[in-house]
C-alpha cells in the first residue's frame, strides 16, 4: 500500500477547499440573514420619497414629469425588491452548494485518512457513581417538568370551555342579547315578546325586515317568534304570541273573510308564514307544487312545481285519503322555503320559488303516507322520517341540503311532527313515536334522553310548557314528562286520548283534544282534570293557543274558540264554510286558515 | 478489493477508499454543474414587461404505482442496509448506502412520505375511522419497526434520509456525557406525545409542520425552519445527530423494539478481548462499558426503592395525567376549529358591546360562507376540547410512566464483561466496529 505525499498533498487541498467553502457558506448565511431582513422590513411602494412624490402629484396633477418621476421611482423600487428576494433565493442555493462541497471534501478526507482508534486512556467510567447520578437528574427533570406544566396550565387557563358552553347556549335568551346589542341591526326582531302567551306583542311581523345573523345567515329565535314559521307555529307547539286576533268571522256571508283564495292542488299541510308570505303546498298522485301567496291581497306570488329531483320515485306512494300526497307542512327560516312530499322529495326554494336544492329521501316505508312536518332550527333543517326501515331523525344543511347529522332511531312508523322547545338551559328537539319520547340536540342530532311511555301508530304531536312535555296517542296513554337531565314521567292518564290532534299546554293547564271532538283540561303539573267538553264533530285540526284563548276546529270547519282556563268557557263558534283538516297560522290580527279547497284569511 | 493491510482496518486507506473520495469530489462537482444550471433555468421575473399571473396549480397525488415503487426502494433498502451492518459490518458502505437514501427519499421523495410522520396518520386512522390511510403508509410505519425489532436500528443507520443528512454534518463529535443524554433523551417522549395528541385530534400534524430538513429537501424552507435547521445541522457538527437523539418520536419507538432485536450488531465479530480501542469511538455515546463490580447501593436497599418506584409509578402517572388534562385549553388553543371558536366568540362580544366591526378575517370569512352556524362552531370547539382534556390526561400519563420507567431501568442490576452496543440507543452506523482489532 502506497501512502505517500501525493496522498498528503490531496488532503491538505481538500482541507483549503473545505476551510474556503466553510467560510463561503459562513459569509454567505449571514448575507443571507442580513437581506432576509431588508426583503422583511422594505415596503416599496411606500418610501418617504415615493409618498413625496406622490403627494406633489396631488397637487399638481397635470405635471408629466413629476408622473414619470413616480414611474421610474416605483420601478426601481420594484426591482430593488425582486433582486433582493433573487439575491436571498440565490444565496440559497450558493450556501447549499458550498456546504456540499464542505461536507465532500471533509467525507473525501475522513475517507482518505483515517483516524487513528484513541488508546485506552483513563479509567473506565464510575458507572454505578454515573447512575445514581442519572437517576437523580431525572428525578429533578421529572418534577421541573411537572412544575413546568403546572404553571402553563395556570398561566394559559382562562376558562375557555365555559365560554364556548355559555355561547353555545346563549341562542336561547337571545332576547336579552338581541335588544340593542347590535349583534343584530335594529328592528322588529328585537322586540320583546309577549310575556306569557297572552301579554300582547307591539310588533307586527308582517312589517319585519329580514333581520339575520350577520355571522352565520339564519334568524335569531326571537325572530323566529315573530314569525310562524312551521306546523303549529315556532317550535311546533301550537302557541303563538301574536295578538289581535279574529275571534269571530263567519264563511258563508263573508263576516271578517278579508280573502279567499284557492289552493290549485289538494294538501292537508297547514300554512306556515314569514313576513307577509304564506307558504303551502299540494300534491296529487303525478303533481307537487308549492305555493306561496301574499298575505296582504290573497294573491298566488308563484307556484313552484317540483318535479325533475333525481332519484325521485317513479311509483306512486301508497297514501290514504286522509293523510294525502302532500300533508306535511314546510317550514322556513326567511332565507328559503322548505317542503316534503309523500314520495320523499323535499325542495329548497328560494322566496321567489326557484330551486335551490332538491333531492329525494327514498320512498317512506309508510302504509298512510308521509306526513311529519319540516322544522328548522338555526339554518339546519329537521326531518322526522320515521319510516318502516330505517326510522331516522336527521338534519341538512339548508343552504346546499348536505346533511349535517343523522341519528338512526329504533322506533315504529310515527306521523307526528317535532317540536323544539327553549328550556331555559338549551334547545332541545323532541320527537314522538313508539315505544318512546325522545329528546336530541337540534344541532348535532345528540340523543340526550329518551323515556318509553308511548305506543301504537303515534299521530298526535308534542306539547310543552315549562319543563314538561306532554305525549298522547289512542289505545296508549296521555304521559306529563319533565324534561331535563334526569327526565321522568309525572302523571299519566288514559281517560281520554288523541289520534290525530296533538295537545297544547299553558304553564298551568293541558289541552287535549280527541280525533272524535272531545276538549279536556287538565292541570298540567299534577294531572288532575278540570273540565271536559264534547264539541260533537270530529277533530283533526290540531288546537292553537293564542292570547290565552284555544282555537279549535273539526273537520267540518266550525272553529270552536275557548278560554284557556279552568273551567270551560266558549267564546265563539265561527264557521269556515268548508272543511278542513289543517291547523290555523296567525299574524298579528290575522287568522290563515286551509280549508279543503281554499286558504282564508281572517281579520277585523 | 484489497485486504487491509494493518492490524486494524481502521488503521488502512485501501486504494477503494481513496477511489471513493475522489468519487465523492466528481459526484458533488457534478451536482453542482446541475444545481448552477437549475439556477439559470429560473431568472428573475422582468417587470418592465407585462407579468402575466401564473395559472395555481394544483399538485396531482402521487401515482399509486410510485407510491408502490417507494415502499418497495424502503424495503430493499432495509435488506440491503441491514445485510451490509450485520453480514459485511461496514461503515464505508453503510455511509455510501445512506448518501442513496438522502438522494431518494430526502431530494428526490422530498423527505415525504416518511416513516416519522407515518406516526401520525396512523394515530389519525386509530382515533378517526373516517379517515383513510393509504397501505403504502402503513408500510413505512411498520416496515423499519419490524427490521429493528429483529436486526436493530438498522434503519437509522443508511435509510432514515433524516439521520444520513444529520450524519454528513458528524465532523467533531463530542460526547455528551451520560447525564446530559439521560436527561435530552425524554425530549422525544414528550414531542412523540403531542405529535400522537394532536394528531389523534385531528389537529395538526405537528411533525411535518416542524420538520427542520423537508424544507432543505425541498429548497423551500422558511426563514424560521432554515434557521432551526441551520442550528440543528450546525450543532450536528459537535454533537451528532441531535434530532435523532433527542427529538425524533419515531426514535421513540424504534428504541423500544430495538431492545428486543436478537441479532443486533455487535462491536466485535468474536470475543471482546477488552482493548477498549472502541471505547470513545462511537459518537452517539451509544456503547455500553463492561461492569464487572458490584453496585455501591446494597441490594435490599435497591430492593425498597424497587418497591418504592413501582407504587410511586401509578402516582407519576395520574400526577403528570392530571397536569396534562390541565393543558387541555393550551393544546386547544392550536386547533383551527378552537382557533375558529374563539374568533367568532369575540367577534361575537365586541358587536354585543356595540365595538365597531373591523374586516372579517379569512377564517370568518370561509365560516360566514360555509353556512354553519354559530352554534355549530362553539360546540365543535367544545367536542375538540374534550378530546383534548382526554387526550391531556392519556398525553401526561403517557411522560409519566416513560420518566419512571426511565428512573426504574436505571435501578436494575448490570452486569456484563464486554464493550457492547447499547441495542435501544445504537443506530448501527456501524462505526465502531471499524476500530475493534478482532476480525470475523
Ligand atoms: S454501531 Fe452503534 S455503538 Fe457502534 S458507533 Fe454506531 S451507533 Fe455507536
Amino acid at each position: 500500500m502506497k501512502t505517500g505525499k501525493p496522498q498528503f498533498n490531496t488532503i491538505r487541498l481538500l482541507e483549503n477547499i473545505s476551510i474556503g467553502s466553510a467560510v463561503f457558506a459562513v459569509v454567505l448565511c449571514v448575507l443571507i440573514i442580513v437581506n432576509y431582513i431588508q426583503v422583511k422590513r422594505a415596503d416599496p411602494l411606500n418610501t418617504p420619497a415615493m409618498s413625496a412624490l406622490v403627494e406633489k402629484l396631488q397637487n399638481d396633477p397635470g405635471n408629466e414629469q413629476i408622473r414619470q418621476e413616480v414611474r421610474t421611482l416605483d420601478l426601481l423600487a420594484r426591482k430593488a425588491f425582486f433582486t433582493a428576494q433573487w439575491q436571498v433565493r440565490t444565496g440559497g442555493y450558493l450556501l447549499f452548494i458550498s456546504i456540499l462541497l464542505l461536507v465532500s471534501c471533509v467525507k473525501a478526507i475522513e475517507l482518505m485518512q483515517v483516524k487513528l482508534p484513541d488508546a485506552p486512556y483513563g479509567k473506565p467510567a464510575l458507572f454505578w457513581e454515573n447512575r445514581i447520578l442519572k437517576r437523580r437528574w431525572l428525578v429533578y427533570s421529572g418534577a421541573g417538568l411537572f412544575v413546568l406544566t403546572l404553571l402553563l396550565a395556570w398561566l394559559t387557563h382562562n376558562d375557555m370551555g365555559k365560554d364556548l358552553e355559555t355561547a353555545g347556549n346563549r341562542e336561547p335568551q337571545s332576547v336579552n342579547r338581541d335588544a340593542g346589542s347590535g349583534i343584530r341591526d335594529q328592528g322588529p326582531g328585537n322586540q320583546k315578546p309577549a310575556a306569557g302567551n297572552s301579554d300582547s306583542v307591539k310588533a307586527s311581523p308582517d312589517s319585519s325586515s329580514n333581520i339575520l345573523h350577520p355571522a352565520s345567515d339564519y334568524p335569531s329565535w326571537q325572530e323566529v317568534k315573530l314569525n310562524f314559521p312551521s306546523f303549529r307555529g315556532p317550535g311546533g307547539i301550537g302557541i303563538t304570541e301574536r295578538t289581535n286576533i279574529p275571534t269571530s268571522w263567519d264563511g258563508k256571508s263573508g263576516k271578517n273573510i278579508k280573502w279567499k283564495t284557492a289552493i290549485p292542488l289538494p294538501g292537508n299541510n297547514s300554512p306556515v308564514i314569514w313576513n307577509d308570505r304564506i307558504y303551502l303546498s299540494g300534491a296529487s298522485e303525478s303533481k307537487r307544487e308549492v305555493y306561496c301567496i301574499d298575505a296582504l291581497s290573497g294573491k298566488i306570488l308563484w307556484t313552484s312545481t317540483v318535479d325533475k329531483i333525481q332519484g325521485s320515485p317513479s311509483q306512486v306512494p301508497g297514501v290514504s285519503k286522509e293523510t294525502g300526497f302532500a300533508a306535511p307542512s314546510l317550514t322556513t327560516e326567511g332565507i328559503r322555503v322548505y317542503a316534503i312530499f309523500a314520495n320523499g322529495d323535499l325542495i329548497a326554494l328560494d322566496m321567489d320559488g326557484k330551486k335551490v336544492w332538491a333531492k329525494n329521501l327514498g320512498m317512506p316505508a309508510n302504509h298512510y303516507g308521509h306526513s311529519s312536518s319540516l322544522i328548522m332550527y338555526r339554518n339546519i333543517l329537521i326531518i322526522q322520517y320515521d319510516q318502516r326501515s330505517g326510522p331516522a331523525v336527521m338534519g341538512l344543511s339548508g343552504k346546499t341540503g348536505e346533511q349535517v347529522w343523522k341519528t338512526s332511531r329504533n322506533v315504529k312508523i310515527s306521523w307526528a311532527s317535532p317540536a323544539l322547545v327553549n328550556t331555559g338551559k338549551r334547545m332541545e328537539l323532541l320527537l314522538s313515536a313508539e315505544p318512546c319520547v325522545a329528546c336530541y340536540d337540534p344541532l348535532t342530532g345528540k340523543e340526550l334522553w329518551k323515556l318509553d311511555c308511548i305506543s301504537g301508530e303515534v299521530g298526535p304531536s308534542l306539547a310543552y310548557a315549562k319543563g314538561i312535555v306532554f305525549s298522547v296517542n289512542e289505545y296508549s296513554n296521555l304521559s306529563a314528562i319533565s324534561t331535563g337531565e334526569t327526565p321522568k314521567v309525572l302523571w299519566e292518564n288514559n281517560e281520554y286520548l288523541s289520534d290525530v290532534p296533538s295537545p297544547v299546554a299553558t304553564d298551568k293547564y293541558l289541552f287535549l283534544l280527541t280525533s272524535y271532538g272531545t276538549a279536556v283540561c287538565y292541570d298540567a303539573a299534577a294531572g288532575t282534570k278540570y273540565w271536559e267538553h264534547d264539541f260533537g264533530n270530529p277533530v283533526y285540526s290540531s288546537p292553537m293557543l293564542a292570547e290565552g284563548r284555544v282555537y279549535i276546529m273539526d273537520k267540518k270547519g266550525v272553529m270552536y274558540i275557548i278560554k284557556a282556563g279552568k273551567e270551560f268557557s266558549m267564546l265563539g263558534q265561527c264557521p269556515l264554510g268548508e272543511g278542513s283538516f289543517c291547523t290555523p297560522a296567525f299574524t298579528n290580527g290575522h287568522i290563515f286558515l286551509r280549508g279543503d279547497k281554499n286558504l282564508y284569511c281572517i281579520g277585523k | 478489493m484489497p485486504k487491509p493491510v494493518c492490524v486494524s482496518p481502521g488503521l488502512t486507506v485501501t486504494p477503494l477508499r481513496k477511489t471513493a473520495g475522489t468519487f465523492m469530489l466528481t459526484a458533488s462537482a457534478t451536482l453542482l454543474s446541475t444545481m448552477a444550471m437549475a439556477i439559470q433555468r429560473f431568472p428573475k421575473p422582468e417587470f418592465e414587461s407585462a407579468y402575466t399571473q401564473p395559472q395555481t396549480q394544483i399538485p396531482l397525488p402521487r401515482g399509486e404505482f410510485l407510491a408502490y415503487l417507494d415502499v418497495f426502494v424502503l424495503f430493499a433498502s432495509l435488506c440491503l442496509i441491514t445485510w451490509l451492518v450485520l453480514k459485511k459490518r461496514s461503515r464505508f458502505w453503510v455511509f455510501f448506502m445512506s448518501l442513496f437514501s438522502l438522494a431518494y427519499f430526502g431530494f428526490y421523495r422530498e423527505g415525504c412520505i416518511c416513516s416519522i410522520g407515518a406516526i401520525q396518520n396512523v394515530s389519525l386512522a386509530l382515533f378517526d375511522h373516517s379517515f383513510v390511510i393509504p397501505l403504502s403508509v402503513i408500510a413505512f410505519f411498520l416496515l423499519p419497526l419490524v427490521f429493528t425489532l429483529f436486526y436493530g436500528r438498522t434503519f437509522c443507520a443508511g435509510v432514515c434520509p433524516f439521520g444520513a443528512f444529520q450524519d454528513l454534518f458528524a465532523f467533531k463529535p463530542q460526547a455528551l456525557g451520560s447525564r446530559l443524554n439521560t436527561v435530552l433523551g425524554i425530549i422525544p417522549y414528550l414531542y412523540l406525545g403531542l405529535a400522537v395528541l394532536f394528531a389523534a385530534t385531528g389537529t395538526d400534524f405537528i411533525i411535518c409542520r416542524y420538520d427542520p430538513f423537508v424544507g432543505i429537501f425541498r429548497f423551500n424552507a422558511s426563514f424560521g425552519m432554515f434557521l432551526f435547521a441551520g442550528i440543528l445541522l450546525l450543532s450536528g457538527v459537535f454533537i451528532a445527530r441531535p434530532y435523532c437523539r433527542f427529538l425524533c418520536p419515531y426514535g421513540v419507538l424504534l428504541n423500544w423494539t430495538s431492545r428486543f432485536s436478537r441479532k443486533h450488531l455487535s462491536i466485535t465479530p468474536k470475543e471482546c478481548i477488552q482493548c477498549r480501542l472502541c471505547e470513545h469511538s462511537c459518537p452517539y455515546d451509544a456503547i455500553d462499558v463492561p461492569v464487572t463490580t458490584k453496585s455501591p447501593e446494597t441490594r435490599p436497599a435497591m430492593v425498597k426503592k424497587m418497591m418504592m418506584l413501582t407504587i410511586l409509578v401509578p402516582f407519576l402517572v395520574l400526577i403528570f395525567g392530571y397536569t396534562g388534562s390541565r393543558l387541555q385549553e393550551t393544546f386547544a388553543g392550536v386547533d383551527s376549529r378552537v382557533k375558529l371558536a374563539k374568533e367568532v366568540l369575540a367577534l361575537s362580544k365586541m358587536q354585543d358591546a356595540g365595538n365597531k366591526m373591523q374586516d372579517d378575517s379569512y377564517e370568518i370569512k370561509a365560516f360566514k360562507a360555509s353556512g354553519k352556524t354559530e352554534s355549530q362552531v362553539y360546540s365543535e370547539a367544545s367536542a375538540v376540547l374534550k378530546k383534548f382534556y382526554v387526550g391531556g390526561w392519556l398525553f401526561g400519563g403517557f411522560i409519566g410512566l416513560a420518566i419512571a420507567l426511565m428512573t426504574g431501568g436505571r435501578m436494575l442490576p448490570v452486569y456484563r464483561t464486554d464493550y457492547v452496543t447499547n441495542k435501544g440507543r445504537c443506530f448501527s452506523c456501524a462505526r465502531c466496529t471499524d476500530y475493534c482489532p478482532v476480525k470475523s
